[in-house]
């Protein structure tokens, strides 16, 4: 495969473990029981990566269930204020900041980040780049355990003594480090450190990202062979292991404050809150477009393959996506304006954050170009992934008013920001998840999805998705601010107009939360239920499509070559409007 | 846009909606131009019976010209919209006209107090009026205020102003502003701070002189028979 | 392959439709305005207060939280009141009223106070362990007749009088207490009627070694 000290160690592994050899796919009934078949290594312990990106995929799935839950709940308490919410009671305001905490750190960092790039990642990775598995295997298993402790020390920590954290997912002291100020002794401290473990379980995952892409892929397969989800993700994994750093020293230097009375954030002994702000952030924004990344790439696999085109302009995607890598680590000061920072630094900051809207766009009009001239095909994984674009045009044009510093006075922490992000971060968390999950599902489970079901899933949350947010961009112009228990202390925001839009949003989301429903019964009744899928069933040229579903441990028979690129769809002077990179010409 | 759903009520408020609109101009352009031209694609070139995509690798110039004028466009927007943005900044937060009246805000777990100077004019003198959840200020007249936190970051927050300033314990932040209208507002805060931050709502008086001057009179009062 | 993109369409814009009169319905019935009062029992509400107070409201120093556990009703009620009213909690000095006024604020009507007010009152009284040092009980004993008029010879104290028992009290809540009457930062506000009626009897203690006697002798006193 390769000499590099990294394709060493796998071969070491390898040689501890004779049944992870090559020829351990031959046919789909190993796959089922290598190992020697026990269920613990088999699913728990696990070293093959689509078993591990299974389990980020469940888990995160999971964690997403819990912060929908959560939204539901705190929705609730906004729309009909001191209600008994059924299946929670009384909200508290003590609760209520705990909930919305907790919704943003789960949506991001155990929903987000695990399925995007650790579940797609792990999944696609080494298939598509025509290897057997991950280069450091056992790490990658690591990275898995390590994570789960994570989200269940986050889970411990709304049981404990004063229960969960409720400084916001941002943790801006002097709120998060004293517990004389949020109440939380236990709970703000387990949510630091279960953070902290979460960061060091993506360290260990980017590490093998960025080992087996740059070493592991088939022979012929060169850098601009590769496809573009692979790339996008390597990018996140850079950026994410750049930005995290800062972030990391922060939280020990937090859970010193909180834990052994260190005042590294406390004024009165020489501490600056502020520094925790830059630090926060400098992770904080990268970490954006570390998960807008992957997202992106799994709507150019999508679009290619269902609108049967190539890819418009591969190196111009590439380079838009470092573009914005780069420039996103000199925006983070834009959360900080009115913060008490320097008021001259909002201007280079505006500058910067305004300007990333260049790479941005460029990469949308990408897409637009590779639709033009297709052939499209409006299955469901389609659908998701058009959702994806239209929907982020909108979280990406309204950016603009936050970037801008004038503007930014006003919109600071009101709904309108947190409407302008929900179109960013539901496209990126919720709607290409979904696009990936009904495109690569298939691969995964060796069946096909109900395509009936599938549209009710897909209607029944984008058109709810809008519902949602409209209003909250109406209400956050007039001037609801962020993180508010009862708008009826404010006279004047206890206007009944802006009630009933806010109880309008909040109808919404039970209307989304219900729609999931058939999404879920789709998912496990078609493991068993669903028409077999076949190795290659949206006729596609990546090379995960050109082993059997589900890919055997091991993942092919044979390991390919690569001959192509990965969109060469629609080829002049081809019968097929399909090349797979692995069909020699 | 925002004035339809609140007031204008500072001096600069004007200026930020200004410059809120024109970003809604310019970035609704460009929204409408970048959905309709997608969906367009979408619904024109859906699957026929007999029709190949086009195979288009989008690397040649001519094709390239498809992106790279819109790209400069946006270019331009941006430079627009980043001047724009930067002057009513300087405006509102980097440069203060001077202060014909000085408050003190505090924020604290969970409301704000505030010191106001005064028959006499001054801050830190015996006659301060401190009241909590109420900030009487006079019509028409630049104030400045010097912001302070007792606990946590608090953010003081005037919507119909557009005024928006974090406070910091252990600083103190001077700000300014200007109102042009008499009447009573909602003070918020912006910077989540403990269980009560929901629920620490103040108002803002703006006053006439001789409304403003009957209310000192009725806080001395207040004040000597205690 | 066709054929499946085919059906794939149809059932898109039925699912399609059907949603948007959906969401049409919702939209219809969330501006209904028949909106029912709260309900909440005061086990609930509790939950509240627990955050600060203990899970047996037996107070907490670090957060200002005095112990509340078993104070009748009458004195939590109207206590509730004032704070959400403003009567309590808006003096510029008041910092540790200032926590517990928005919680109050919070309670949505008097129903709901009542109801967390019947809950606290029938939670257990402790005996707070005492944390101040240098209070002479003795001492404290010749100053307690200016209290007894009211509160009681046990400090069990009188609703007819407004006057809460002291005997359960923690005793830096009772100093701190004191302290603000006689500071005017509590009993000033004109809608504090009853705190009006302390302020005058906190200033006839002379300094804080006369309020910590004075606190040392009512921990002495049993229920």
């Amino acid at each position: 495969m390769s000499t590099s000290a990294g394709a060493a160690e796998h071969a070491h592994e390898h040689a501890q473990h004779p049944e992870h050899s090559h020829e351990g796919g031959h046919d789909a009934g190993h796959h089922e029981g290598h190992d020697h078949g026990s269920f613990w290594s088999t699913y728990v312990f696990s070293v093959d990566h689509k078993m591990i990106a299974k389990q980020y995929m469940f888990t995160g799935m999971l964690m997403g269930l819990i912060g929908g839950f959560f939204s539901y709940v705190f929705r609730m308490q906004l729309a009909y204020p001191g209600f008994h919410v059924p299946g929670f009671g009384v909200v508290s305001p003590g609760e209520y900041n705990a909930l919305i905490t907790n919704h943003g750190t789960i949506m991001i960092f155990w929903l987000a980040m695990p399925v995007l790039i650790a579940a797609f990642g792990n999944y696609l990775i080494p298939l598509m780049l025509g290897c057997d598995d991950m280069v450091f295997p056992r790490i990658n298993r690591l990275s898995y355990q390590i994570f789960l402790i994570s989200a269940l020390v986050l889970i411990a920590s709304w049981f404990v003594p004063g229960g969960g954290f409720g400084g916001a997912w941002t943790a801006y002291p002097p709120l998060s480090a004293k517990s004389q100020y949020n109440l939380t002794p236990l709970g703000s401290t387990m949510w630091v450190l279960a953070v902290g473990l979460e960061f060091v379980a993506f360290l260990l995952g980017g590490i093998n990202f960025v080992t087996t892409a740059m070493n592991s892929r088939a022979p012929g397969m060169k850098m601009f062979d590769i496809p573009m989800v692979v790339w996008m993700i390597v990018i996140a994994s850079i950026l994410f292991m750049g930005s995290v750093g800062p972030l990391v020293a922060g939280a020990v230097m937090l859970v010193f404050d909180q834990t052994i009375g260190t005042g590294f954030f406390d004024p009165v002994r020489g501490g600056d809150p502020i520094l925790w702000q830059h630090l926060f952030w400098f992770f904080g924004h990268p970490e954006v477009y570390v998960v807008l990344l992957p997202a992106v790439g799994i709507v150019a696999e999508i679009i290619t393959v269902f609108s049967r085109k190539k890819l418009f302009a591969y190196k111009t995607v590439l380079y838009t996506a470092l573009g914005t890598g780069v420039l996103s680590f000199f925006v983070w000061a834009h959360h900080q304006f009115v913060a008490g920072i320097d008021p001259r630094m909002a201007n280079v900051f505006t500058a910067t954050t305004v300007l990333i809207s260049i790479p941005i766009a460029e990469m949308m009009f990408v897409y637009v170009a590779t639709l033009y001239g297709g052939s499209i095909r409006l299955a469901t994984p389609m659908l998701w992934a058009l959702a994806f674009i239209g929907e982020f045009i909108i979280g990406g044009v309204t950016g603009i008013f936050l970037g801008s510093s004038g503007s930014d006075i006003y919109f600071h922490d009101t709904y309108f920001v947190l409407a302008h992000f929900h179109y960013t971060f539901v496209p990126i968390a919720v709607i290409a998840v979904f696009a990936g999950v009904t495109y690569w599902y298939p691969k995964m489970f060796g069946r096909m999805l109900n395509e009936t079901l599938g549209k009710i899933h897909f209607w029944g949350t984008v058109i709810p998705f809008n519902g949602i947010f409209i209003p909250l961009f109406i209400t956050g112009m007039g001037g609801d601010h962020r993180r508010i228990y009862n708008y009826n202390n404010f006279p004047d925001l206890a206007r009944p107009d802006l009630q009933h839009m806010r109880q309008f949003a909040t109808v919404s989301l039970l209307v989304l939360l219900a729609f999931q429903i058939p999404f879920f019964i789709n998912f496990f009744l078609s493991m068993k239920k669903g028409r077999l899928a076949g190795n290659n069933p949206w006729q596609a040229n990546t090379l995960e499509w050109q082993t059997v579903s589900p890919p055997p441990h091991g993942n092919f028979a044979e390991l390919p070559n690569c001959y192509r690129g990965p969109y060469e769809y629609s080829a002049p002077d081809r019968e097929s409007d399909y090349w797979p990179q692995n069909e020699p010409s | 846009m925002i004035e339809r759903y609140i007031e204008q009520v500072s001096t600069f408020a004007g200026d930020i909606d200004g410059l809120i609109t024109l970003i809604a101009v310019v970035v609704g352009f460009w929204f409408v131009l970048v959905e309709v031209v997608f969906l367009g694609i979408v619904v024109v070139f859906r699957q026929k019976p007999g029709v190949k995509a086009a195979y288009i690798t989008g690397e040649e110039k001519h094709q390239k010209r498809w992106i790279g004028i819109p790209h400069e466009l946006v270019l331009l927007c941006d430079v627009l919209i980043i001047i724009a943005a930067v002057r009513v900044w300087v405006n509102v937060k980097q440069t203060m006209p001077p202060a014909q009246e000085t408050v003190r805000i505090i924020g604290q777990q969970w409301a704000w107090s505030f010191v106001h100077p005064g028959p006499d004019g001054k801050l830190d003198t015996a006659d301060d009026i401190k009241t909590v959840d109420e900030l009487h200020v006079l019509v028409n007249t630049n104030y400045h205020f010097k912001l302070e936190a007792r606990d946590v970051l608090h953010s003081f927050s005037v919507p119909v102003f557009r005024l928006k300033q974090d406070a910091i314990p252990g600083r103190v932040i001077t700000g300014w502003f200007k109102a042009k209208s008499t009447g009573t507002h909602d003070i918020q805060c912006a910077e989540i701070c403990g269980i009560g931050h929901g629920l620490m709502p103040a108002r803002i008086i703006i006053e006439t002189p001789v409304e403003h001057a009957a209310w000192m009179a009725s806080q001395s009062a207040t004040a000597s028979a205690r | 392959m066709k054929t499946r993109f085919a059906r794939a369409q149809f059932n898109a814009r039925t699912c399609g439709s059907a949603l948007v009169g959906l969401l049409a319905l919702v939209s219809a019935a969330c501006s209904d305005p028949h909106t029912p009062a709260p309900t909440a029992d005061g086990a609930e509400l509790f939950q509240l207060c627990a955050q600060c107070h203990g899970p047996q409201a037996g107070g907490n120093r670090a957060v200002n939280a005095p112990s509340i556990a078993g104070l009748p009703q009458w004195y939590l009620e109207a206590q509730l009141r004032k704070f959400k009213s403003g009567g309590r909690g808006t003096h510029f000095d008041d910092l540790s009223g200032m926590q517990m006024r928005p919680m109050a604020m919070s309670l949505a009507n008097d129903a709901e106070i009542a109801s967390v007010a019947k809950y606290v009152a029938a939670l257990p009284a402790t005996k707070p362990a005492p944390q101040l040092q240098g209070g002479v009980a003795d001492k404290g004993k010749l100053l307690f007749p200016t209290c007894l008029a009211c509160h009681q010879a046990d400090a069990s104290g009188s609703e007819a009088l407004k006057a809460p028992p002291l005997n359960h009290a923690s005793d830096w809540y009772l100093f701190a207490s004191l302290g603000k009457f006689r500071a005017g930062v509590r009993g000033t506000n004109p809608a504090d009627t009853s705190g009006a009626l302390m302020r005058p009897m906190a200033q006839t203690l002379a300094d804080e070694q006369a309020m910590k006697d004075v606190i040392a002798y009512i921990m002495t006193l049993k229920k």
